[in-house]
């Protein structure tokens, strides 16, 4: 073969074999310590769950109400709440109620409430109560794992926070919009069941009074 | 005469399939129905909420590994030619159609099928516990540490994993307490319980009528001489019988409770 094949080929494996260039060992390793924290304690620094880091903007998807009079006199009436640093301000005797007073649903579609006895304030927090979705609230989606989760469970990281703690009821059609795959998981179970039982139980019971009518031949019964 | 069904083997995993499953339905409806007072004392006996959820994981854990023994151990079986043919329990057609013979033999528009080695029902028992364990298992493996699975799998999966996890083992509880145990201990032709599984033989004469087609392949091919066996002492007899009854009425208390109860848990 021509050396100066030889010697492509060498280069050519050579940049596929060797180790890249340092900029790239960067990013490898801006990945690899990013997973390291997701696999670690579930503590993290401040500075690492801060608003905007490594985004300018941040988004969410959760609908918005629009007013029906959104500009004019009309708009104070219609506010969305879903963002305020204080959800429950300006609301008429705040202080005399309960969260389940007004949140009745969400104090009973979860089993940390149900089952552990935990209180809401235990991870919504202490007044002002922010809306989940504001800027530095400790339930906002990008530190949820840090501030919330890893209380109790050391180690949840952002895709363990995507547990839903206030989970839709999987049989109603609602569920089938907003959680698509626990409904037709949900569903999928229930046919299973119920079909197995459907068939199995009514042949049980119509088999045992067949058999309490005829008996054994051994015990003197007919068997056709 | 007696001759062979189960080997020691079999027996064995059946007796720890009993003892781990009862255990599991007991320790999973202690925390399932923890907000009741029935669920506060089922859940007692295993040391309270988190006690039970530390059982259900262990016995889990060693569920999973005698289902692995056991596919070993099938395997070494099917490898050594000791099951083949109607021996195996390998689901074949003509299991449909004894199913559909049976049915009808119950309407009285047919003959009982002549059944051989294994029945139909006992094919389904015996492969249920394979979906139900791939099923439970997989399921129970996500939970075990939902921490750790949430950097395989999306932590919502949990969500999911926790509903599938629980109507099967409703399932496999309300299948293996209304179905297996009337079938094996309750109807006429066994009451007041078969025997066989706990013994490992059974009387000729039985399995001629229950099994003709078996007992006449072993004649035909000589071998009924060769599973002749012995039937367990009288002791070990009151034994068996109270250790089954045990686990009837347990698993009967279990599923009435359950059902009484079920409208007073947040599901």
């Amino acid at each position: 073969m021509h050396p100066a094949k030889i010697i492509m080929g060498l280069l050519l494996f050579s940049l596929w074999a060797l180790p890249g260039p340092v900029w790239c060992m960067e990013v490898k390793s801006d990945v690899h310590r990013y997973r390291n924290y997701e696999l670690s304690t579930g503590y993290y620094e401040r500075y690492e769950v801060r608003p905007g880091l490594n985004r300018p903007l941040i988004m969410d998807e959760t609908p918005t109400r629009q007013g029906i009079l959104s500009h004019g006199p009309g708009k104070a009436t219609v506010r969305i709440r879903t963002r305020l640093e204080d959800a429950h301000a300006g609301l008429l005797f705040y202080e005399g109620r309960t969260c389940v007073d007004c949140h009745r649903q969400q104090g009973t579609d979860n089993l940390h409430v149900v089952r552990n006895d935990l209180v809401c304030r235990q991870c919504h927090g202490g007044e002002p109560i922010a809306s989940v979705n504001h800027y530095y609230s400790p339930l906002n989606k990008i530190r949820r794992h840090a501030y919330i989760c890893a209380k109790c469970h050391q180690g949840g990281g952002i895709s363990f926070a995507s547990y839903l703690v206030h989970e839709p009821n999987p049989a109603m059609a609602s569920t089938r919009e907003t959680f698509p795959m626990l409904f037709y998981a949900f569903w999928a179970m229930i046919a299973l069941a119920g079909g197995t039982l459907a068939i199995f139980l009514p042949h049980t019971v119509l088999w045992g009074l067949r058999e309490l009518i005829t008996g054994s031949k051994k015990n003197g019964g007919d068997e056709p | 005469m007696m001759i062979r069904r189960f080997t020691p083997v079999q027996r064995l995993f059946h007796l720890l399939l009993i003892l781990t499953f009862m255990i599991q339905a007991a320790t999973g409806f202690g925390r399932l129905y923890i907000e009741t007072a029935w669920g506060k004392s089922l859940a007692g006996v295993f040391g309270g909420y988190t006690g039970c959820l530390a059982v259900h994981k262990w016995v889990g854990i060693l569920m999973l590994v005698l289902f692995l023994l056991h596919i070993v151990y099938a395997v070494v079986q099917i490898a050594r030619g000791k099951v083949r043919g109607r021996d195996s329990l390998l689901p074949r057609l003509s299991d449909v159609g004894e199913f559909l013979q049976h049915t009808a033999w119950i309407f009285g528009l047919a003959r009982q099928p002549r059944f051989d080695r294994w029945t139909w029902w006992e094919k389904f028992d015996y492969w249920a516990v394979f979906w139900g364990m791939v099923i439970l298992g997989g399921t129970g493996l996500i939970l075990y540490d939902s921490v750790a699975s949430s950097r395989v799998i999306f932590g919502w999966g949990i969500n999911v994993a926790l509903w599938v996890h629980r109507v099967e083992a409703i399932l496999a509880i309300l299948h293996v307490v209304l179905i297996h145990f009337f079938v094996a201990h309750l109807r006429r032709t066994h009451f007041p319980m078969d025997r066989a599984m706990f013994e490992g033989a059974v009387e000729v004469e039985d399995a001629q009528e229950q099994r003709p087609a078996w007992i006449e392949r072993l004649r035909a091919t000589g071998g009924l001489e060769g599973h002749a066996a012995s039937g367990a002492p009288a002791a070990m007899r009151a034994v068996y019988f109270v250790l089954g009854y045990a686990v009837v009425v347990c698993g009967v208390v279990l599923v009435i409770y359950a059902l009484i109860n079920a409208p007073r848990v947040t599901w």
